[in-house]
């Protein structure tokens, strides 16, 4: 109970911290949206065609939405949701890391086939031995009470 | 044919319903008043799915769910100032023959003001939304500050309740708190110290701090990082990292995981089903591996893909191959294929999957059809599973826009023959219609 009690009051001094420091920019703000193809006369397929990959501002080339950019994005969203936000709404995000969608994101974007999503196909039967392998990505989406109802049918 | 009944959503969906559509009013009528130059974006998705199942009182019986996911954004685009957003969804079972344990359903994903200030990226967030950051992947109901903390710190707070506790003995006593703490130089590094807490009726339902990593190294190599540490257990439960550079074209990304179970996956209050029984256990799962992507030419990307997994409990180990091909057009269509072997260490681990795709975006002229996209799935089994060694999935799937690009209709059709479905023939028409309107 006292550590929560120290946690309380440093997070209420960082809260004071940022309220003092929100003055202090950075000067390195991003644009709440990314341009949109209209605006750019083309649609824009990959950041490093016009940004440096190493950029005053971003470090772009971690950006890249490459062939396994889908399984492997979890960095750069945990460090730089603002990024990620110039072209997504977090509707978009929401499709795969949600507690409660009923369809899954493979089945809800079923013409979608470009995507290549993980859980396409008879995932059912798939899903014994990929658990089995590593159920620590199963895990990540399904650790929560409420996430877990889709496995409690066959897992108690 | 046989399947397990969906446990639908056990919300209270009409009380529900009317605070999502109150809230929508509220905002919708409100906030442009105060925000000048504002947008209203509007997205809806209005899904009827078809297909056959055996629910407790009869056998193929026909289903048919129809779903509408909302989503309302009103914000200010290019300038800083209030925004409100909005994301969620309902189901109705029409033919309401007990395959869903509740006729209706639904889910508000996030519903949350937020205002961005001026100054030093300042963002707050009250209601209910996301939080991705650091050890945080959480929906809570509550509040959310960020902001830069100088030139080379940037902070953000969150606390509230968590939703994925919501239908666990009511929300009384569940709390989530968390922050984290990034010191940066762009282009050079980004590292971050995150903390997160949960109390679920009352009593501890974890408790973890962790540690992300970017580092932009010489010679073109990133370094990517994380590591979680359970503060119940007093113990490391993840160690995650990788290093991405390039040799002429082809882009290399070897990583490194070690997860130990009893911290991974416990939780003071008790962790959920199937995850459980794995706290008990001592093990320890070590994975290597490396991505290989190469683009060849203009239109193709291959990818190569090799894990190791090592146990060290079980003293075993079980590997993942992979290869996949992608040529892309210039006018966006697809073609790609993915063959893969998992090589698990016993019999009932090891499977061979062979994907196919294409994805015609551009239609020749005179076609009536927007797009057309098809997918062929097909897994081998080593060892039987319910009788069967293999299962194939084909879906195919067209569509068309309307009304300036305004809506969208799409219809699919899905087979498939596998452990679980005999066979399994399934239908969906998604009616997407989107507008933007200046407030």
């Amino acid at each position: 109970m006292r550590i929560n009690l120290w946690i309380a009051i440093g997070m209420s001094f960082l809260l004071l911290g940022l309220a003092a420091c929100a003055a202090l920019n950075n000067g390195l703000d991003l644009p709440a949206r990314h341009p949109s193809a209209a605006d750019l006369g083309e649609v824009p397929k990959k950041c490093t065609n016009c940004h440096e990959a190493r950029g005053e501002k971003l470090a772009f080339g971690a950006f890249v939405h490459n062939a396994t950019w889908m399984q492997n994005h979890r960095q750069q969203a945990y460090q730089n949701e603002q990024v990620c936000a110039m072209c997504h709404q977090t509707s978009f995000c929401n499709d795969c890391h949600a507690t409660g969608t009923e369809l899954k994101s493979s089945l809800k974007n079923q013409s979608e086939t470009y995507r290549q999503m993980p859980h396409r196909g008879d995932y059912l039967s798939r899903h014994r031995i990929d658990g089995r392998i590593d159920p620590t990505s199963c895990f990540r989406c399904h650790g929560n009470p409420k996430a877990a109802k889709t496995c409690a049918p066959c897992h108690g | 044919m046989s399947i397990l009944p969906c446990s639908g959503g056990s919300m209270r969906m009409t009380d529900r319903l009317g605070w999502f559509l109150g809230l929508v009013c509220f905002f919708a009528v409100g906030l442009p008043l105060s925000a000048s130059a504002a947008e209203l974006s509007f997205q809806s998705d209005t899904i009827f799915r078809s297909f056959s199942r055996d629910p407790a009182t009869e056998s193929d019986a026909a289903v048919f769910p129809a779903y509408e996911y909302l989503q309302v954004d009103i914000e200010t685009p290019e300038e800083p100032g209030l925004a409100f957003h909005l994301y969620g969804w309902g189901r109705a079972d029409v033919a309401d023959n007990d395959y869903f344990t509740e006729t209706t359903g639904g889910e508000l994903v996030y519903g949350y003001l937020e205002f961005s200030g001026e100054q030093a990226r300042f963002n707050a967030r009250l209601g209910r939304q996301y939080v991705f950051e650091g050890v945080a992947n959480e929906s809570i109901d509550g509040l959310r500050l960020s902001s830069d903390l100088g030139k080379y710190f940037s902070g953000s707070v969150y606390a509230g309740q968590p939703v994925a506790l919501s239908e666990e003995n009511g929300r009384g006593g569940d709390s989530i708190y968390g922050a984290r703490v990034a010191n940066h130089l762009v282009g050079k590094y980004d590292l971050g110290i995150s903390y997160k807490k949960i109390n679920s009726d009352g009593e501890d339902a974890g408790e973890t701090a962790g540690i992300d990593l970017s580092a932009y190294l010489p010679g073109g190599v990133n370094l990517f990082g994380y590591s979680t540490y359970n503060l119940e257990y007093d113990g490391w439960g993840e160690h995650s990292y990788e290093l991405r550079f390039n040799l002429g074209s082809t882009t290399i990304r070897p990583y490194f995981q070690k997860f130990q179970y009893a911290d991974y996956f416990g939780i003071a209050g008790g962790t959920v089903n199937p995850f459980g029984l794995l706290v008990a256990g001592d093990e320890e799962l070590t994975v290597l591996g490396t991505d290989l992507t190469v683009p060849v030419g203009d239109s193709w990307v291959l990818v190569g893909k090799a894990k190791h997994y090592d146990y060290q409990q079980l003293d075993d180990s079980s590997q993942y191959f992979a290869m996949q091909g992608t040529w892309t057009s210039e006018e966006n269509n697809q073609i790609g294929g993915e063959i893969g072997v998992m090589n698990g260490d016993t019999a009932q681990t090891k499977y061979t999957m062979v994907r196919l795709f294409t994805y015609q975006d551009h239609m020749p002229d005179g076609c009536p059809l927007g797009f057309f996209s098809s997918d062929l799935v097909y897994v081998s089994y080593d060892q039987e599973i319910y009788g069967e060694d293999s299962s194939l999935f084909i879906s195919l799937a067209s569509g068309k826009k309307f009304m300036e690009d305004a809506l969208e209709v799409k219809i699919s059709g899905d087979y498939s023959k596998d452990p679980y479905f005999d066979e399994d023939v399934r239908g969906m028409l998604i009616l997407s219609y989107h507008f933007d309107h200046a407030l």
